[in-house]
């Protein structure tokens, strides 16, 4: 097995942002972890239970959102991962919970910026 | 060693190369090529002798007469053959099947066909280590019973069932019993005069015999009725219609042949194996043996891995050839029914390994094997929520 980019956790600390969703007796689950600096995204970690795709998703996500802020966050849709990694169709579902979790991280994003959402 | 360790010899096993020379003797204009039906000239005859052969050595394998012998294109056909036939054959005595949940598809799919001519089928629920109990069986006899079904040994976990109580009892009342032997022939030994087993599915590709070729034992006295599923030549005495393939029939004689000479060693060797790779395995936290821990075949070990996801741990074993415990790996990894009806959750059968030996592996494969599945089931529960501490 590869290394997984991005595998593990950050300590916790205020600029740190940590989400969750899934439920891994459905299968997949993930918790998201961003240190923010000056309202980006400065480092990212991720530790998941899943099908492959499920966590090459979640590795290939901790890359894509380094320098994101909270609106990217906001907007983040998880087709952009199923196009990139080409996720097979039967797998879509899971990466709807990686959406889950990104859109949690903005809700509770650190400083600021918190959305009201 | 190859590159790839192959433990998943319950799926098919590679040809033994004794039984490859014999097969290739049947096949060149210089070998027994003949078709067998046509015993007016010297090269059918030939062929037709090495049918016969073969025939004997089925059958002594399993305590049958030459006679009883039926050649199918594996253990799939024999057991529609079976069910299909016995049941159609005897609809007026009753329409009622019994056989366990956890049967083969082979088995299963047959039934509800059977279903849906209008026979009911009774489908026994096994306990948590798979074993159907006998008292199951007779508690669910009715009157208009006309047959059960129990395989010896179940394929995913190899469990193996009380087929001879089952079948004394399935004798005293009158009821007919198949078992489905694929997994146990040339591994355990059988006898279908001791066990009372009416009808016996049988195949070669897993004792290191060619796939394609099959056997469905019926007993001969009294006689037990079949429907024919193919109409043809009237081959096989009219029950199995199609030219015989001399080539795979000579192949599973031989292979069988070689499972009775060297049976007892082969297991001896087997369980030692088994039984080393699942003290290396249980050394990590969080596995478990899927069913029975003694009743059990030689060559088969189950076990869910607790903390990782089966599809993932797949693949992270590219170098071990090995079954999941999810029906399909790529796209549907429908969990288990097997290990479901052992009452193992959704997610414990999708993380359960079959593994599964044969006549070639090593000990040196199976240390192997213990190695990189320690170290992919630690890596993954490393990068999961929570993971647990190994």
């Amino acid at each position: 097995m590869a290394t997984l980019s991005g595998a593990g956790s950050l300590p916790a600390s205020d600029d740190v942002v940590t989400s969750c969703a899934g439920d891994r007796e459905q299968g997949a689950e993930v918790r998201l972890q961003f240190r923010v600096a000056d309202d980006r995204v400065v480092d990212a970690r991720f530790q998941a239970f899943g099908c492959p795709h499920f966590l090459a998703a979640a590795s290939w996500l901790t890359d894509r959102l380094r320098g994101a802020g909270p609106a990217q966050f906001e907007a983040w849709d998880w087709r952009e991962a199923a196009a990139t990694l080409e996720v097979p169709v039967a797998k879509y579902g899971r990466l709807l919970t990686l959406q889950d979790a990104v859109r949690a991280a903005a809700r509770n994003w650190p400083g600021e910026s918190r959305s009201t959402v | 060693m190859s590159d790839v360790i192959y433990l998943d010899n319950a799926a098919t096993t590679p040809v033994d190369r004794r039984v490859v020379e014999a097969m290739a003797t049947c096949l060149g204009v210089d070998g027994d090529f003949a078709n067998p039906s046509a015993t007016g000239h010297a090269p059918g005859r030939r062929a037709r002798a090495r049918v016969e052969q073969a025939r004997e050595e089925v059958a002594s394998l399993v305590g049958a007469r030459p006679a009883q012998v039926i050649w199918t294109s594996g253990a799939t056909e024999a057991d529609n053959l079976a069910l299909l036939g016995a049941a159609r054959f005897y609809r007026s005595r009753g329409q009622h099947v019994v056989t366990a949940r956890t049967e083969h598809p082979a088995v299963l799919d047959a039934c509800r066909q059977l279903e849906r001519e209008g026979f009911t089928v009774t489908y026994l629920v096994p306990g948590r280590d798979g074993i159907v109990q006998p008292a199951q069986v007779e508690s669910a006899l009715r009157p208009d019973t006309i047959l059960v079904s129990l395989m010896h040994v179940n394929n995913e976990i190899g469990i193996v069932q009380d087929i001879g109580t089952v079948g004394r009892l399935c004798r005293a009342r009158g009821v007919l019993f198949h078992v489905d032997a694929a997994q146990s022939a040339g591994k355990l030994p059988l006898d279908v005069e001791r066990d009372c087993i009416d009808l016996l599915a049988l195949t070669a590709h897993k004792v290191h015999g060619p796939k394609g070729v099959g056997a469905l034992c019926v007993r001969l006295e009294p006689r037990i009725g079949l429907v024919p599923l193919l109409y043809g030549g009237g081959q096989e005495r009219g029950l199995r219609s199609g030219t015989l393939p001399t080539h795979q029939i000579v192949g599973m004689g031989v292979a069988y042949r070689i499972a009775a000479l060297e049976m007892a060693a082969d297991s001896a060797r087997m369980a030692r194996l088994r039984d080393r790779l699942w003290q290396g395995l249980a050394e990590l936290p969080g596995v478990e043996l899927n069913g029975h821990a003694v009743q059990r075949v030689p060559g088969i070990l189950n076990v869910a891995i607790d903390g990782v996801e089966g599809e993932s741990l797949l693949f992270a074993l590219p170098g071990l050839a090995v079954a999941s415990g999810s029906a399909c790996a790529t796209t549907n990894a429908e969990p288990s029914y097997v290990l479901r009806a052992l009452g193992r959750s959704d997610r414990l059968a999708q993380s359960s390994l079959r593994l599964s030996l044969g006549r070639y592996t090593t000990a040196e494969e199976i240390d192997v094997a213990i190695g990189a599945i320690q170290g992919a089931v630690r890596r993954l529960r490393a990068v999961a929520p929570r993971g647990m501490a190994t």
